[in-house]
């Protein structure tokens, strides 16, 4: 394929279970905006393709969103990027519906917080 | 040369305007034959023009919003977002589809959830999950907690001092709306021009056809990386067919076709080769035909199929726009030739994603100021001539 948004150099890339177009970003966030923007436009949901990313190959496949985040922690000062979370987790099997919903369940009972926007810290 | 009521005089040859060599562009002229006859490259490619649009275009021209169908009873609903907008489409007990800000009357709040056409809720009431004032489906204010009728936190009131909530006086905040058949449109404006007059003879044309009659199928969201009006130029002409989609144009006699201009619309009547059966098309001539209407909505009648497509072409940023496709047929549940129709369209639409993308890559080089247009790319003449008159309004 020669879309620009298909490009194979494109380290992260997801797609919509739904209808299989794709995103390939240099951001991992970008994937979950791509999520974001499809769900205003009919209930899907996005899996991973391809996350190359050193912190997304060296995390645990196993354990839930906050053992993964803690883990992932130490790599990013200001917050690991929600996008890379939901990467990490989809070694688990996670769609990126699935980890955006946990993420909210463990932030309302208070174990992580978002130093930024779409960046997550464990508490 | 005569095109309608306008006559032009033959001009000299024209000149590229490359930005090295002249950069001094110049407004869309209203002559076709003019040198400056498309919309300069910076129109396509800057972020302030973008964010220029969302009011300018959008916020003052009717835009569609969803269909009536997937909203049939009371209180089932959808949302659409528009620029910075989002809006419920709702219908009411009296049947009527209205649309309101999903911003609550208290503090602003975003009251319900998104909400895709294809997957619509339904609600008996609108109702703010902050602080739980809660709206009747008309958008008049039905309720409020009792912490918001006495002041029992607040040592410097009594009760007594605390003034009711009038409900009409708190309502939603109303979006105008108005239907072209089934096609719900939505217009921001304080005092917009009516969508009869906007769509022209589009809307009897359309009326004219039992659109309402066929069911919501399928529905194919594509982001692609080129200004929505790039899609929107290439989406109106068909000088690019026959190079570009050489299987489609097979079945079409495109000396015979004719693009058809009018005020905020334009139709692309394509002639197919053999006949079709007319249980094959829903309109009675025997073509294919292709609506846009000004700024961002096509509505595609086949002529091969029974059944009909809408496009919507919604911008993301200035580089970025979604293309959110939706197909109609007699049941929702697809045949396998509506099946294999859909994925012939499908194919169309990644031909035309490469083809605008590849354009966009070049316009983004900055190496064009200002493209020029043909004599047969009339209709993109007519979306960049909107464009402009947009902008200076």
């Amino acid at each position: 394929m020669t879309r620009q948004s298909q490009r194979a150099d494109a380290p992260f890339v997801a797609q919509c279970v739904r209808t299989d177009a794709r995103v390939a970003t240099t951001t991992a966030n970008e994937v979950v905006n791509f999520y974001r923007r499809r769900q205003q436009l009919m209930d899907t949901d996005i899996e991973w393709v391809t996350a190359e990313h050193r912190a997304v190959s060296q995390a645990p496949t196993s354990g839930g969103v906050v053992h993964v985040l803690r883990d992932l922690d130490d790599d990013f000062q200001s917050g690991v990027p929600l996008g890379i979370l939901a990467a990490a987790m989809s070694k688990q099997g996670q769609t990126v519906k699935d980890t955006l919903a946990d993420v909210h369940d463990v932030r309302m009972d208070g174990s992580l917080w978002e130093p930024r926007s779409d960046h997550l810290r464990p508490v | 040369m005569v095109n309608g009521d306008v006559v032009y005089e033959a001009k000299t040859t024209r000149m590229t305007r490359w930005n090295q060599l002249n950069d001094d562009v110049e407004a869309v002229s209203s002559d076709i034959t003019d040198e400056t006859n498309a919309l300069p490259a910076k129109y396509f490619t800057s972020s302030e023009i973008h964010e220029l649009e969302k009011e300018k275009i959008f916020g003052r021209y009717w835009v569609y919003a969803g269909h009536a169908n997937a909203i049939t009873e009371p209180g089932a609903y959808f949302t659409r977002t528009v620029g910075d907008r989002q809006v419920i489409i709702v219908r009411g007990h009296d049947d009527e589809i209205r649309a309101f800000f999903n911003v609550c009357a208290h503090r602003g709040s975003k009251m319900v959830e998104d909400t895709p056409m294809t997957d619509p809720e339904n609600m008996g009431r609108i109702r703010c999950p902050y602080h739980m004032w809660s709206y009747d489906l008309d958008g008049d204010l039905e309720s409020t907690p009792q912490s918001f009728e006495e002041a029992g936190l607040n040592p410097d009131l009594s009760d007594d001092e605390v003034c009711g909530m009038d409900a009409s006086e708190n309502s939603l905040s109303e979006v105008e709306t108005d239907r072209i058949g089934p096609f719900v449109f939505l217009n921001f404006a304080q005092d917009p021009m009516p969508l009869a007059e906007q769509a022209g003879t589009l809307k009897s044309e359309l009326e004219a056809m039992p659109l309402g009659e066929y069911e919501h199928a399928a529905r194919y969201v594509s982001e692609v990386e080129c200004n929505w009006k790039t899609f929107a130029g290439n989406y109106s002409e068909c000088d690019h067919c026959h190079a570009n989609h050489q299987d489609w144009i097979t079945d079409i006699e495109l000396a015979e076709s004719e693009l058809e201009v009018n005020d905020y619309h334009w139709i692309l009547h394509y002639t197919h080769d053999e006949d079709v059966e007319d249980e094959m098309r829903i309109h009675d001539e025997h073509e294919a035909k292709f609506y846009y209407f000004w700024p961002n909505f096509t509505v595609n009648m086949y002529g091969t199929a029974d059944g009909y497509g809408t496009y919507i072409i919604d911008p993301i940023d200035e580089g970025r726009f979604q293309l959110i496709a939706d197909y109609y047929f007699s049941d929702e549940e697809m045949t396998d030739a509506e099946q294999e129709f859909v994925q012939t369209s499908r194919q169309l639409q990644e031909e035309d994603f490469e083809l605008v993308e590849r354009q966009y890559e070049g316009l983004k080089s900055g190496a064009l100021a200002q493209a020029q247009l043909g004599p047969n790319e009339h209709t993109v003449h007519r979306l960049h001539r909107l464009a402009q008159e947009a902008y200076e309004a």
